[in-house]
């Protein structure tokens, strides 16, 4: 498929192009709105390393509310990703016992920020529970945890597994992958229960 | 098979898998989303993005969000400040309460109390000082930080009365304050230490009018134990009546010269007078021991014969000092004899000039 190529990206064109994988996309809205993150964390305590950190982040959660379908750009593009680092570093900070040296009223501030708090909510919800899928995927020995990541995460074929598992065929691999899947199942809400 | 024709166990089932399938889609594409952004993250150039960033903050400083370099240290380091503030003010309140407790911990003290009561400014006694007419105008109106309060009785018609020696012991001037307010400039006859009493005579104050009689009469026979007794004093500025019975034929550690009454005295009441039900003066209360309750402790009036025995007569100023054995009270009801006994009892004062 080739890739329009737009002349002027705006903040819709972003979006979609976020939707929808597109690596041009994922470059521009790096381009563009990591500077103002790291002149935010720069200004607050923080490295470099932290703003890529963070930055890396921010577009995660913008991501995965994408590609939920449900959002709605209010605001601009920019200031939602300001409001969502912000709120990032808070918590971070927050954590590492730096917050103190900053004071109540915190940041900097570089420009102004909107309320982000529902979907950062949704953001750790999902970081808890992709963290129990970690977890749960460690415990499951191989070879079903390599082969799950290779299907789920690195999108072989079922062909590929095969081959490399040595299954004598497709049909064979997509049971083991069942097999493997269930265990993952019991183990993922055993926990869950507790 | 339709979903609502299934067992719930099997509806259960088919949900989680359906949400562990999705779960790990998810994770799945997270961590490749992940990976493509560290990918961008290596290619861009950092220079550029610093550049960009440091323009920024070019903007920020002359931009309306710029705040002025002291307020911006003073919100960095507000919680520090608070932090210190909260320190110094535990450490302050800390000390004080150790000042306090060192103060009251005094082991001894704390034992055996000396019912005086030490007043900084007696504002209400100055008015009732200066009204009546028998009373001269006595300049008692400079406070005098110090001052001590306790009780004292006549022991005679003429103005002999006695009262507690750790009451007046060091004073610098004694005087003496009726029921009804009059005021007279009392002489320290003679102290006895040992005893905890004191002799005093307000004979030599001319507005001093003698008394007809003492209605009461100092039995020095020894009292039984749950004799009924009472006091009148001035652990107040009024005259307070209490009443209790006796608890024992000695006194604090075993003072043979003291018994123990079990009767509510407060300080201010040393000095005053112990009856029993018929009227005779049966000791003079002295102290309080502060960790019993209901412990409190009076002189027997046998040790204030004693006392008055050992008088140099040369203090006694050719005025003889007599005790009447015979007391006027006797099958009086008890209101009765408390009007007449009070009449008879001051409040001590006294003072002690700074040095």
């Amino acid at each position: 498929m080739r890739e329009t190529i737009r002349l002027h990206w705006t903040d819709n064109d972003l979006l979609e192009g976020l939707a929808n994988g597109s690596d041009a996309a994922l470059n521009q809205l790096y381009c563009r709105h990591f500077p103002m993150v790291l002149h935010l964390i720069l200004s607050n305590n923080g490295s470099e390393d932290d703003a890529k950190d963070i930055f890396q982040e921010a577009l995660v959660v913008l991501y995965e509310h994408v590609q939920e379908g449900t959002f709605v750009l209010n605001a601009q593009l920019k200031t939602y990703l300001y409001s969502v680092s912000r709120r990032l570093w808070l918590k971070q900070l927050a954590r590492k016992g730096r917050y103190g040296t900053l004071g109540s009223d915190g940041l900097i501030e570089s420009t102004d920020f909107i309320a982000v708090d529902d979907d950062l909510a949704e953001h750790e919800r999902r970081d808890g529970q992709f963290d129990h899928m970690a977890v749960s995927l460690g415990k499951l020995g191989e070879p079903c945890r390599t082969l799950l990541e290779d299907f789920y995460i690195r999108h072989l074929s079922m062909q590929d597994i095969t081959e490399k598992f040595g299954y004598t065929n497709a049909d064979n691999a997509k049971t083991q992958k069942y097999k493997c899947l269930m265990r993952l199942k019991r183990l993922f809400f055993s926990d869950y229960q507790e | 098979m339709k979903r609502d024709a299934m067992k719930p166990e099997t509806a259960k089932r088919m949900d989680e898998e359906k949400k562990i399938a999705d779960a790990l889609d998810g994770y799945g594409r997270r961590i490749v989303f992940k990976e493509k952004v560290a990918l961008v993250q290596a290619s861009v150039d950092m220079g550029t993005m610093r550049e960009q960033a440091r323009l920024l903050a070019a903007d920020a400083a002359t931009s309306v969000h710029s705040i002025s370099r002291t307020r911006q240290l003073w919100k960095t380091y507000r919680p520090t400040f608070a932090v210190a503030a909260a320190v110094a003010i535990m450490t302050t309140f800390a000390t004080l309460f150790l000042v306090w407790y060192y103060r009251n911990s005094n082991q001894q003290q704390e034992q055996y109390s000396m019912l005086r009561r030490d007043v900084q400014a007696i504002k209400q006694s100055q008015n009732r000082i200066l009204d009546g007419l028998s009373v001269r105008r006595k300049s008692l109106i400079t406070v005098n930080p110090g001052q001590v309060v306790g009780s004292s009785f006549l022991l005679t018609p003429d103005g002999y009365l006695v009262t507690n020696n750790h009451i007046v012991q060091g004073a610098d001037s004694v005087y003496v304050q009726s029921q009804s307010g009059d005021v007279y400039k009392a002489r320290v006859v003679y102290t006895n230490r040992g005893y905890d009493l004191a002799i005093l005579s307000v004979a030599e104050d001319s507005t001093f009018q003698p008394v007809k009689t003492v209605p009461y009469g100092f039995d020095p026979r020894p009292s039984d134990l749950g004799e009924r007794v009472f006091t009148l004093g001035y652990p107040r500025d009024e005259i307070v009546y209490g009443e209790g019975y006796l608890s024992s034929g000695t006194g604090y550690r075993n003072d043979s010269a003291a018994y123990q009454v079990a009767i509510s005295v407060n300080p201010g009441n040393s000095g005053g007078p112990l009856l029993d039900e018929k009227g005779n003066v049966v000791g003079i209360i002295s102290g309080k021991q502060v960790a019993t309750e209901g412990a409190s402790f009076a002189i027997k009036t046998d040790y204030l014969y004693r006392a008055i025995e050992a008088i140099p007569n040369d203090s006694l100023k050719g005025q003889p000092l007599k005790l009447s054995r015979r007391s006027g009270l006797n099958h009086l009801p008890r209101t009765q004899q408390v009007k007449r006994v009070q009449q008879h009892v001051y409040m001590v004062k006294v003072f002690k000039h700074k040095e």
